[in-house]
């Protein structure tokens, strides 16, 4: 899943491209994790509203 | 109220809307940067020095330019190795150098290369592939087409080629007498040779597996 990294100038977005998984792993990271905590404040809020 | 889901709630999807589209708006920002560093073109000095630049400077119009299988990177790259005579010379400053590739890269805009070839993924796919054309064997030494203009060189034979191809009958789509000059061809095949020494990431995928094309292949 994870390869040596290979490209001639290093770089953020190059580590993104080494591996099949990487760059679906990166994304699910950064856009569902701050969803679930966004959905979690959302209840907390429509909760006390209730 | 109280069984209220938040899935039907708006604030959570503008929210969320809102999260994905900025952060993929400063990821696309970035990455624009990024690539501009990536593909900002190496300088004599780079080459004299052996630093490896995804776009070599326009001297490297003076090294032998290869094709070798990077085991570790799963395709072609390639590689400047000694110095090479092209036309004659292997002197070529970056100012001479330089200005040759820019007469080659207006050669090759003025006479619309990319309505039949491509060059560099842009282009058409009606003739030959022109990205690692200086690479072909074609053009080399025991390659066909050097013998078939009777060129000692490779780039006497591209550039004899470029001056008069309805001479050469090389396909059933032959390529059309464009009226290239003898120093816009010369130009020209700086152009392509410096296009060959880029690292395209093995593109086109498809060209290493011309016989001869990759080094002891």
């Amino acid at each position: 899943m994870f390869e040596p990294f290979t490209d001639v100038i290093p770089s953020f977005f190059g580590w993104l491209n080494q591996g099949p998984l990487t760059l679906t792993i990166f994304l699910h990271t950064v856009i569902i994790l701050p969803m679930i905590w966004i959905y979690f404040q959302e209840k907390k809020r429509i909760e006390n509203e209730g | 109220m109280a069984n209220r889901s938040v899935w039907s709630d708006n604030r959570f999807w503008q929210r969320s809307a809102a999260w994905v589209t900025g952060f993929a708006a400063i990821l696309l920002i970035w990455l624009t940067f990024d690539t501009s560093m990536q593909i900002s073109m190496g300088s004599d000095e780079d080459l004299k020095n052996g630093v490896t630049k995804r776009v070599p400077g326009p001297t490297v119009i003076n090294y032998k330019i290869t094709y070798e299988m990077d085991a570790k990177r799963g395709h072609e790259v390639p590689v400047i190795g000694e110095k090479e005579l092209f036309f004659g010379r292997d002197d070529w400053s970056e100012e001479e150098a330089g200005a040759l590739l820019h007469l080659g890269k207006l050669g090759s805009q003025a006479k619309n290369c990319m309505n039949c070839h491509t060059l560099l993924g842009n282009g058409a796919y009606y003739a030959p592939d022109l990205t690692k054309a200086w690479l072909d064997p074609a053009w080399g030494p025991e390659g066909s087409l050097q013998a078939m203009t009777g060129k000692p060189t490779k780039e006497e034979a591209m550039a004899e080629f470029l001056q008069h191809p309805s001479q050469y009958p090389t396909h059933e789509r032959m390529m059309p007498n464009l009226g290239i000059t003898a120093e816009e061809a010369k130009g020209l095949v700086a152009f392509l040779k410096h296009m060959s020494s880029i690292d395209t990431n093995g593109f086109p995928r498809n060209f290493g597996k011309i016989k001869g094309a990759v080094h002891g292949k």
